[in-house]
């Protein structure tokens, strides 16, 4: 009787693990072992990078807008806090205009913005993670992340080639969402699609990965659209010249380069 | 020790006002500013850097009017300017050229006029070290438009009557050395040649006169003495240092000037003309996250060239603080409050042998700053509202304005300037020039 008792746990779990096995062998059930490995594929890939990258945004009326920047990243450790840096190279008028991150998961992030024409360094709040990155309809927190103890994670659906999430902010009151749902492909890792929810139970804003590429090993979007369905207006980003693993020294994250931006590692105008 | 109003004034100026510009040599400075720029541009235009050379700018259009009836000025147009910039840059792995320059033609003035902003070469040859030489604007300090340790020149006349914020910094010709050590950083910057701010002269904006107690401008006192500049030699030149560091994401400083004051407030005879005394100053700044925004403290303590404080013509010395706080308070909505306090010391000994007690600044000036700033339509409406008020010296001032970006090239805008308070408060003088502009730039 009390050996019984004592095995049966675990003859549930061999078990478990034995049914599991023939069906799909890659399968995930752990909500956080997902979510964790979707943020490392999504943000952290190599141990630091760099892109060029043009946006395209364009409104209700169908009038668009471009940005151009170099974005350079390093990660202090991964799934942890990072470090950013930003240079613009259009539209003219922000030419030169340098945004440094460094990012705290679970505490507010650093950041810093430097105008070249006045020669000021601004130090910008981070408590307006949702507000529109550079008036595109990214926010902040779509391009640096966001954190994941702020939501709770519940596993919907494992369909053939996604995991599908439901994400519910702890703090209810600390963003414009209800929830959001994301897809996460099953092969790469990566979040592929997120609807945002409002109260109502609408879906008012998406953003999709439109491509991906393997990029030395690593896969990775290429190319994504950010999508304001009340409005009508999206921005699509495209991703080139991405390159991970450069050996970025930590140096290159701190206000040196707001006044002088290393071209060294900057240089894919 | 002082001028009366002029060192009754408001927290990011010692006095905005002095006499007269210069005309004489006008128009040979212009020559020769043409001929650095030409020469400058031909540098740049070197077969070997020539398709390496980054070429922008814009055109901008600008147009304001003041409101208020100004007795002693001829003309209501404050602002009626074209200005070209010319921005051409070549980034080398070593070393970066950069030349910047304002082509203006000024409709109140009549006149055209050639002003560069930035001819510089920078270095960065080493790990230790960053090399800017040249002609330059400089910006250092935690204030939102309040300076007590950034004594880099200022634009007065630009801030008050609409140009782009951007022109309140004038450029100086000098080396910026930045020194990196991992335990702290220094900034050196010389200025060789003294440069003072552009001040109120009375041209377009008049100010007041303490000496005979009334508004007066070029027109209805032309007979005003020319302010004289410190002649030019090497120790007339300015030296200012920072020595800086971040600690957890707190930035810290440390500030020093050593200099003459950057308008010219001291006079060695009642009716002399003005000129710049000599002023070092001393302060620190800490700046970081705060209740999820930004808060900043910073102090300086002004050493004036009159120790004892018994000249009424020369600057005493001051402390000066500064608190402040900005935050998002809605989505695309950010607040940011100031509080800035100057007070001067030996401030008895300043009344009783000022010849105008009662135009002496108060002995403790406090302000309050308020700046909100709302971006709509994806972030191309911007509107906004800056404000200064003193809560002693009863006087405001007030910079709501509007701006549209038509496309990623054009932006438009229309503000206002609106000063208030008694005549001898610094900003109550400047209440004729309250005033209205619009403005269009083209970029590219």
């Amino acid at each position: 009787m009390r050996r019984h008792l004592y095995s049966t746990p675990l003859a549930g779990l061999l078990a478990a693990a034995a049914s599991a096995a023939p069906t799909s062998a890659q399968d995930l059930t752990s909500v956080t072992q997902i979510v964790e490995r979707a943020n490392l594929a999504a943000y952290y890939a190599g141990d630091d990078g760099r892109a060029r990258v043009h946006m395209t945004i364009t409104d209700a009326q169908g009038r668009e807008r471009a940005r151009d920047f170099v974005i350079l990243r390093r990660d202090v450790t991964d799934g942890g806090d990072q470090d950013y840096v930003v240079l613009f190279s259009r539209p003219a008028d922000v030419r030169n205009t340098v945004f440094l991150v460094k990012k705290h998961v679970g505490s507010d992030d650093d950041r810093w913005l430097y105008l070249p024409g006045l020669d000021l360094v601004r130090r910008i709040a981070a408590g307006d993670k949702r507000t529109s990155f550079v008036g595109s309809h990214f926010v902040y927190e779509d391009v640096s992340g966001r954190g994941l103890s702020e939501d709770r994670h519940e596993l919907l659906e494992t369909t053939a080639t996604h995991y599908v999430l439901e994400n519910t902010p702890v703090d209810s009151g600390a963003q414009e969402f209800a929830h959001w749902t994301v897809w996460i492909d099953k092969a790469t890792l990566l979040p592929t699609r997120m609807d945002y929810v409002d109260e109502a139970g609408e879906v008012y804003r998406r953003i999709e990965a439109l491509e991906v590429e393997d990029v030395g090993g690593q896969p990775t979007v290429t190319r994504m659209r950010a999508s304001d369905l009340r409005s009508g207006g999206q921005t699509v980003s495209e991703f080139s010249d991405i390159e991970y693993d450069l050996g970025i020294p930590e140096d290159v994250f701190t206000e040196r380069t707001l006044r002088n931006p290393p071209r060294r590692w900057l240089s894919v105008r | 020790m002082s001028l009366g109003v002029c060192d009754a004034l408001a927290s990011w100026s010692r006095c905005a006002l002095s006499r007269r510009a210069e005309k004489p040599g006008r128009m040979r400075a212009m020559a020769a500013r043409l001929v650095t720029a030409s020469s400058i541009v031909a540098a740049f235009a070197t077969p070997a850097s020539a398709q390496d050379v980054e070429l922008h700018g814009f055109v901008d259009f600008g147009a304001g009017a003041r409101v208020v009836d100004d007795p002693l000025q001829p003309d209501d147009l404050l602002l009626s300017e074209a200005r070209f910039q010319l921005d051409l840059a070549h980034y080398g792995e070593r070393a970066e050229l950069a030349l910047k320059t304002d082509f203006t033609w000024d409709g109140v003035a009549d006149r055209a006029d050639v002003d560069v902003r930035q001819a510089t070469i920078d270095l960065r040859a080493w790990d230790w070290l960053d090399v800017r030489a040249g002609r330059q604007v400089l910006t250092w300090g935690t204030g939102d438009l309040v300076f007590l340790n950034d004594l880099f020149p200022k634009d007065f006349v630009s801030f008050f009557i609409g140009r782009d914020d951007e022109y309140l910094k004038a450029p100086a010709n000098a080396l910026r050395l930045t020194f990196y050590t991992p335990l702290v950083n220094l900034d050196v910057v010389a200025t060789p040649v003294f440069e003072p701010d552009r001040s109120i002269t009375g041209e377009r904006i008049s100010f007041f006169d303490p000496g005979s107690g009334q508004l007066v401008s070029a027109y209805s006192a032309p007979d005003m003495p020319e302010p004289e500049r410190p002649a030019r030699t090497l120790r007339n030149g300015e030296l200012a240092a920072r020595l800086f560091r971040t600690v957890a994401g707190y930035e810290l400083a440390l500030y020093g000037y050593a200099g003459f004051t950057k308008q010219p407030t001291a006079r060695d005879e009642p009716d002399g003309p003005p000129r710049h005394s000599r002023l070092g100053v001393y302060g620190a700044s800490a700046r970081g996250t705060l209740l999820g925004g930004i808060g900043y403290v910073e102090t300086a303590y002004y050493d004036g060239a009159d120790d004892v404080g018994d000249s009424p013509f020369v600057l005493n010395s001051q402390w000066r603080g500064l608190a402040g706080y900005e935050r998002e308070l809605l989505p695309d909505f950010t607040g940011g409050f100031q509080y800035y306090v100057e007070h001067v010391l030996d401030y008895d000994r300043l009344v009783a042998g000022s010849p105008a007690p009662d135009f002496e600044p108060s002995k403790t000036r406090h302000v309050v700053t308020t700046r909100l700033t709302y971006r709509l339509l994806q972030q191309t409406l911007t509107a906004s509202l800056f404000g200064f008020v003193s809560p002693n010296d009863g006087d405001v001032h007030l910079r709501p304005g509007v701006s549209y970006d038509w496309s990623d090239a054009l932006r438009l805008t229309a503000g206002a300037n609106v000063m208030l308070g008694d005549d001898p408060t610094f900003f109550g003088q400047l209440e004729p020039a309250t005033n209205v502009y619009l403005r269009a730039r083209y970029s590219f």
